[in-house]
């Protein structure tokens, strides 16, 4: 067996024409029928192969031999080498591939990343996610809340709903806490942190003053949020595809780059969105385990898009072509939903 | 081959009629887009049915599929990086941006102690960076090397970038000039070298003219909304913002001018700093280059590169990376000389030397691309 080809000496750049000759246990490299060198198969390094590329032998002293046919394959290579090539250029692993491969990638970001987070939290001390909750909670207030200016006495009233549905879904009210705050950064709002600090504005308590069971359909829906853990899930997820895009699509270029980029940030959306319904849905469920109604919680989502459209009047214009940016869905799909 | 600058005194004199070369020729490119996308789409499978782990297998063979494919006179660069090595990197990589992401979303002061840290990490890695990445590439047997050292690369990349933000960015053009030239002037062929000699002018009159370029854009732009009865100067008592449709094609107009507009940007820019530096760099004796990059034809691929991304949810990025390096190839020439023969590998040479064995310990790739 005579294979044609250049003869690399160790570290130098100079090469000469050679044929590499294969008896069983060795391979010999001559030129002219001059020997340059003989080298053991079992001593040569070989590279997994790749197409169009010629498959090189790696001598033990630093000295290489390159086949000139860049198809050429060593019959001594063991069949392992050549098999990530030969899937590479199977055209039914490739469709396969092109067929399962979002499949795949969709399984990963969305299911097994997020519940990986959730376990990992679970398996945290208590006192470290505490301690992380209240850390970011404390940004927030110093940020974007001010004191409660609510008379004492419909605070209280507003933490007797609290503790009561605490109480009928038997949760810890060590760990699921109302607070109260006056916001005119959030306006009517309210939102829960991680570890079961939920904040309520006074804005808020006052729109839904004459509905309590208004405001217990949205402190449900802020329990959702904490039981279902999304938080965790959200920053898990947005961690894992932000890798997952770095790893396959390293080297973009700037444009391309803006534009998946951007892709993610819509299907980041998307997920915000399906917690957004995942906590709805919460809400509606324990509503009506609770004896309440689930109109109670569309009452809730009415008055604050009311509340909201008199803010921003002319947004809302734009409000239908933005729904795809949006990190809530519609007000009308909410209210949809609760009434039917 | 006239200077009008002072030649500094420690070089020989110039006027030293170089050896003819013994080769001359166009770098050449033989991947195939077909080829690559099967390389690519196995990498992506296996990488995620390995939670990433595959995708240290799937840089080595993208990046061996790429070296092996350019050629210079018949013979292709190697990319010798070991899974392994790029693999340690990224898990590396992951942890830190694990604790960066789950620190700053949970402590936000974490955040910040990252960012300082990072400053003075930066030089450190991109030198790092460089070191393995040169280190790992071969051509005819013998190694590129990178030696570069943290003080120089902290003043280039963290201290003047911060300066000319003070300046408005107008010290911009020097400091990228000041990077390309350390980036550059550190590299060697074995134990050749590379000379360069970048001028500040070119980065200048090029940042100048792709401030010109993106402006007329914009006003062509403007121009053409302007047609369609929209002015962007004035939204917010016009008609149009009064209708959805119109305000959709505002928002997508100006999608699409952006995307212009960094395209005729980036390829003026590379097209005209490339040159610049191939034509002013040379292993002295070893080999000299030109490229002759054109600004409108690499504009244009990178447009429609960009559209064939979007159009077919990602699937044509294989072409689109084939077809760059095709054109980059094309107008890069490389001259030979007849030292290029009798090149010795240094590093290769003393591969026991202790300080092989401890750069050893630190060879990972710490880039995640």
């Amino acid at each position: 067996m005579h294979v044609q080809g250049h003869y690399f000496p160790k570290a130098s750049s100079n090469y000469q024409q050679g044929v590499a000759n294969i008896s069983d246990t060795c391979v010999e490299i001559s030129y002219d029928d001059q020997l340059i060198s003989s080298h053991a198969i079992s001593d040569i390094t070989l590279t997994s192969g790749l197409a169009g590329l010629a498959d090189e032998l790696n001598f033990n002293d630093g000295s290489r031999f390159i086949p000139t046919d860049v198809n050429y394959r060593w019959p001594f290579k063991a069949n392992k080498h050549d098999l990530l090539e030969r899937l590479e250029k199977n055209k039914w692993a490739i469709i396969a591939a092109v067929i399962f491969t979002p499949l795949f990638m969709w399984l990963m970001l969305y299911k097994v990343v997020p519940a990986i987070a959730v376990y990992s939290v679970d398996t945290l001390p208590r006192s470290v996610v505490e301690q992380m909750g209240e850390q970011s909670f404390t940004i927030i207030e110093k940020l974007a809340l001010d004191d409660s200016e609510l008379p004492n006495e419909q605070q209280t009233k507003v933490h007797q709903h609290f503790n009561t549905m605490l109480n009928a879904l038997s949760l810890e009210p060590s760990v699921y806490r109302l607070s109260l705050y006056k916001s005119e950064a959030f306006g009517a709002n309210a939102f829960a942190m991680p570890h079961g600090r939920i904040v309520v504005t006074d804005e808020l308590a006052n729109l839904l003053a004459d509905k309590p069971n208004a405001l217990k359909a949205v402190l449900l829906h802020e329990i959702g949020h904490v039981v279902h853990q999304h938080s965790v899930r959200m920053t898990a997820q947005s961690a894992a595809s932000t890798i997952v895009l770095a790893v396959i699509f390293g080297d973009l270029e700037g444009i391309a780059e803006v534009v998946l980029g951007t892709g993610a940030s819509f299907a980041q959306q998307g997920f915000s969105r399906d917690m957004e319904r995942e906590a709805d849905s919460y809400a509606l469920i324990q509503l009506e385990n609770l004896g309440y109604s689930s109109n109670d919680f569309a009452d809730a989502i009415e008055a604050l898009q009311g509340a909201h459209t008199s803010e921003n009047e002319h947004l809302e214009k734009v409000n239908n072509l933005l729904e795809y940016l949006s990190s809530h869905p519609s007000a009308q799909e909410r209210i949809d939903n609760a009434r039917k | 081959m006239e200077s009008i600058h002072p030649t500094p005194p420690e070089t020989t004199p110039a006027v030293n009629e170089p050896a003819a070369p013994i080769f001359s020729g166009k770098v050449q490119f033989s991947g195939k887009g077909g080829e690559f996308f099967g390389i690519w789409i196995v990498n992506i499978l296996l990488s995620v049915l390995t939670l990433g782990i595959y995708s240290a297998w799937a840089k080595v063979r993208t990046m061996r599929y790429f070296y092996g494919h350019t050629r210079i006179d018949g013979h292709s660069f190697d990319y010798l990086a070991t899974p392994m090595q790029i693999l340690k990197g990224r898990i590396l990589a992951v942890i830190v941006f694990l604790i960066y992401s789950f620190g700053s979303s949970f402590f936000p002061l974490v955040g910040l102690l990252f960012a300082i840290a990072f400053i003075f990490l930066m030089p450190w890695i991109i030198n790092q960076g460089l070191r393995f990445n040169m280190r790992m590439t071969r051509h005819r047997n013998v190694r590129f090397a990178f030696k570069g050292d943290y003080g120089e690369a902290f003043i280039n990349f963290i201290l003047l970038p911060i300066a000319s933000i003070f300046t408005l960015y107008l010290l911009m053009p020097y400091v990228l000039k000041r990077i390309d030239t350390y980036i550059h002037s550190n590299i060697s062929y074995g134990d050749t070298p590379l000379t360069v000699n970048l001028k500040g002018e070119t980065y200048y009159l090029t940042a100048l003219i792709c401030f010109v370029v993106s402006s007329i854009t914009m006003v062509i732009f403007m121009a053409v909304l302007g047609l369609f009865g929209l002015d962007l100067m004035n939204v917010e008592n016009q008609q149009a913002a009064q209708d959805p449709a119109k305000m959709g094609i505002m928002f997508g107009g100006l999608m699409i001018a952006y995307v212009f507009m960094i395209a005729i940007v980036t390829a003026v820019w590379a097209a005209a700093i490339r040159n610049h530096i191939f034509d002013n760099s040379q292993f002295e004796d070893v080999a000299s280059f030109k490229s002759e990059l054109k600004p409108i034809p690499f504009a244009i691929l990178l447009l429609t590169n960009m559209l064939a991304i979007v159009f077919s949810l990602g699937l044509a990025y294989p072409w689109t990376k084939v077809r760059t390096s095709r054109m980059l190839a094309e107008v890069t020439t490389v001259n030979i000389y007849p030292s290029a023969l009798n090149l010795v590998d240094t590093a290769q040479q003393e591969q026991s030397s202790f300080a092989e064995e401890a750069a050893n310990v630190f060879d990972i790739d710490l880039s995640l691309t």
